[in-house]
């Protein structure tokens, strides 16, 4: 017994030591001839299972397509959710996570950012008439958002009182809120438009409140990968320059769509 | 890759109390469901074994479905699927209370009373038939008999399946988090994605459902061996 | 009601995006509860025989193995797989394969329980029979006790693989694109059928598992029959 524990314990020490071998990710990507990427799976129009093809399209995928189509390698999609995220870029599952992240200090201990391809902030969405004008309506009362993600503790921050009731995805929060089972669904205001746009009837849902906090997205990307970094920054960079990022923009959020945001914001160019 | 652990963090402070609040939502839940399964378990396998037809098929359509679902779809179904089969009324009542518990009950008693009736009508079989027969002859009703001579017998029978369909219910408690009921698994699940301890908060929450296991499998068996001592 | 949602996506349901894209719905289910039986078969047949050994230290882990997975919610055996099997192995694992695994370790406690139960429920004097007649413990439990015990105990093996198809729909949790995922995919994008097509999926599951749950009673009843001819 004595011989196996200490047989087990010295496997586990060997497990904790050996670690791969650390290769550049853009190498990796190149030899394996795709560009493996998180991104959502319900989350209109950012990423969603397109109903006629069954296929993941969106906003981030497109964006994937670019950097793939820059690589000359082919886009792989993986579905995450906001709390898988993480863990599969550390793990290795995913090359670079564009899945509506928010660039946040506390999560650079963990992976590194891109620059901000996407600026929005979080708002509340609520039933159009009802009592919900901002946060402070919410005293003692529930709001749904998704496990994981920035919104809850920023809700929680904003409203001690308020009971925050987390699902696993933002269209199960607000199939919540339709259900009256929670008074508004909190996130960031591109992702509430989203959601208010795939209803039958959008014109009765809301979207409240002053910014609960700004959300600057940026794709998350392993720690210490300075090539595969640069590589993101810089192609972004030259989407926006070359007027490729307004287009795809237009295509998910533009005028005729239902998700119209206008472009208010602008990315940080170097020079 | 290395992995920095911080056992403080998740057994201390802010992510120590959500540990504490979700084993207390976890140990509501699963008691609650354990009662009520209890009896919803023993009704339908009376009704299974009602000679009347319609009762006996309305239990072996709900014995039947329940047990051959999965535990997960029926959270769905009771959380989201209902909404739209009841009353507007019920519905707005049922907004103002803490639904998301609610449901997590009621998904867990329907689920485990099915086991139960199942196992209870194996009990109920073990016992020899002329012991029904003779109590009707003594002049009591179906229901007396069963509520004074053969159900006590039965329960006695059937405790160590019974045991297991408790421990299971307690373990698929930990299913309620999908429906934003903050147990055990859904603290441990937060703690991973607000302090990337996910390690520490699993293995912690491991081990609680673990002790609570050993603990609720311990105590029952005592307390069985001291009623079978004392019957004898 | 709006059945027209369920009809349309019906074939999501059976098989995802297949052939366009990956395979998914009721065949990855059923797909995933057909390797997790098949690993759990061997995995638990070997704990159960540990199990059942005289040597303390084959018995004890087995011991100790089914004890804590029998202990512990499928749930956290997932997330452990998922989040946490690649920070100590190093390395990560597609999402379904993990699913697989997690299932596959936890079936095997059970089934090793099974295992031990068919074993023991043989009459005692056919191990000493056996010895006897000069084959070694091994050579018994290979040829003598083992197919006998197996033989008896395939009516509960059916109903683990009934629980197992059930416990598939736990990998929607780390996004395996399952019949349980499929539905909720369904369910976020339309919004206005939960009711409908929880019912269907329910359904789906129910027609696969009710089917061996009747194949199991039947076996049971059958092998019962066997065994009171044999005596």
């Amino acid at each position: 017994m004595k011989r196996l524990a200490t047989a087990l314990t010295a496997i586990l020490v060997l497990a904790f030591l050996v670690s791969p071998a650390f290769a550049g990710k853009i190498e990796d990507i190149k030899k394996r001839g795709t560009l493996i990427a998180g991104v959502k799976d319900s989350q209109p129009p950012f990423g969603y299972v397109d109903e006629k093809t069954n296929q993941i399209v969106g906003f981030e995928i497109d964006i994937m397509k670019f950097l793939a189509d820059k690589l000359g390698v082919k886009l792989d999609v993986k579905a995450v959710t906001s709390s898988t995220r993480i863990p599969m870029l550390t793990q290795g599952e995913v090359d670079i996570v564009a899945a509506t992240m928010t660039h946040k200090k506390d999560r650079e201990g963990q992976i590194d950012f891109s620059i901000t391809y996407f600026m929005t902030g979080q708002r509340l969405l609520v039933k159009k008439g009802g009592p919900i004008k901002s946060v402070k309506d919410l005293a003692s009362k529930k709001i749904g958002s998704v496990k994981g993600s920035t919104s809850e503790q920023n809700a929680k921050k904003a409203e001690p009182t308020a009971t925050i009731v987390s699902f696993e995805t933002y269209p199960e929060a607000f199939l919540a809120l339709k259900q009256g089972k929670v008074e508004a669904v909190t996130t960031d205001e591109a992702i509430l438009v989203g959601l208010k746009f795939s209803d039958e009837k959008p014109e009765a849902w809301d979207i409240v409140g002053d910014y609960i906090s700004p959300e600057p997205y940026g794709f998350g990307l392993v720690e210490n990968d300075s090539k595969l970094r640069d590589f993101v920054n810089v192609s972004l960079m030259e989407m926006w320059e070359s007027g490729e990022y307004k287009k795809v923009y237009d295509k998910w959020f533009g005028k005729d769509t239902k998700n119209y945001i206008p472009l208010t914001w602008t990315m940080e160019l170097w020079p | 890759m290395a992995y920095q652990f911080d056992w403080e963090l998740v057994v201390s402070g802010q992510y120590g109390d959500w540990i504490v609040d979700g084993l207390i939502t976890t140990l509501q839940i699963s008691g609650i469901s354990i009662g009520l399964s209890l009896v919803l378990g023993t009704m339908a396998c009376i009704m299974r074994l009602s000679k009347l037809k319609p009762l006996e098929w309305i239990a072996w359509t709900y014995i039947e479905f329940f047990r051959n679902t999965p535990l997960l779809v029926q959270i769905f179904f009771w959380y989201f699927g209902s909404y739209t089969v009841l009353p507007d009324s019920v519905n707005a009542w049922l907004n103002t209370v803490n639904q998301e518990f609610a449901c997590g009950v009621i998904a867990l008693t329907f689920y485990t009373g099915a086991f139960i009736a199942e196992d209870l009508r194996s009990g109920i079989f073990a016992i020899p038939k002329t012991q029904l027969e003779a109590s009707r002859a003594c002049g009591l009703s179906f229901m007396q008999a069963m509520g004074y001579v053969i159900l006590p017998q039965a329960f006695r029978i059937i405790i160590p399946p019974l045991i297991s369909q408790f421990l299971n219910l307690i373990k698929n408690s930990s299913l309620v988090m999908t429906i934003g009921v903050a147990d055990l698994t859904y603290m441990a699940r937060q703690i991973e994605a607000h302090a990337f301890h996910g390690l520490e908060a699993f293995t912690v929450a491991t081990l609680i459902y673990l002790s609570i296991s050993l603990v609720v499998s311990f105590s029952i068996q005592q307390y069985n061996m001291r009623v079978l001592r004392a019957a004898r | 009601m709006h059945w027209d949602v369920v009809w349309n996506n019906f074939d999501y349901f059976l098989w995802g995006a297949y052939p366009k894209g990956p395979l998914g719905g009721l065949a990855m289910s059923i797909l995933m509860a057909l390797g997790g039986i098949f690993g759990a078969f061997w995995l638990g047949l070997l704990i159960g025989v540990c199990r059942l050994s005289k040597r303390v230290w084959l018995r004890a882990p087995a011991m100790v193995y089914i004890e804590i997975i029998r202990g512990t919610p499928l749930l956290m055996v997932i997330f452990w797989f998922y989040f946490l099997a690649p920070v100590i192995m190093g390395k990560s694992l597609p999402d379904w394969q993990s699913a697989i695994i997690a299932l596959i370790v936890f079936t095997s406690a059970y089934i090793a329980e099974i295992v031990r139960a068919g074993v023991l429920s043989l009459p005692k004097g056919q191990m000493e029979a056996a010895r006897g007649s000069g084959l070694s413990h091994a050579q018994t439990m290979i040829h003598i006790i083992l197919p006998q015990a197996l033989f008896n105990m395939i009516p509960s093996f059916v109903n683990q693989f009934v629980s197992l198809t059930k416990d598939t729909s736990l990998a929607y949790i780390i996004g395996v694109s399952e019949l349980t995922k499929t539905a909720t995919q369904v369910n976020s994008r339309t919004m206005k059928a939960p009711f409908e097509i929880f019912i269907t999926v329910a359904a789906l599951y129910f027609v696969v598992c009710f089917v061996l749950t009747e194949l199991s009673r039947r076996l049971e009843t059958k092998i019962n029959r066997y065994q009171a001819r044999g005596r």
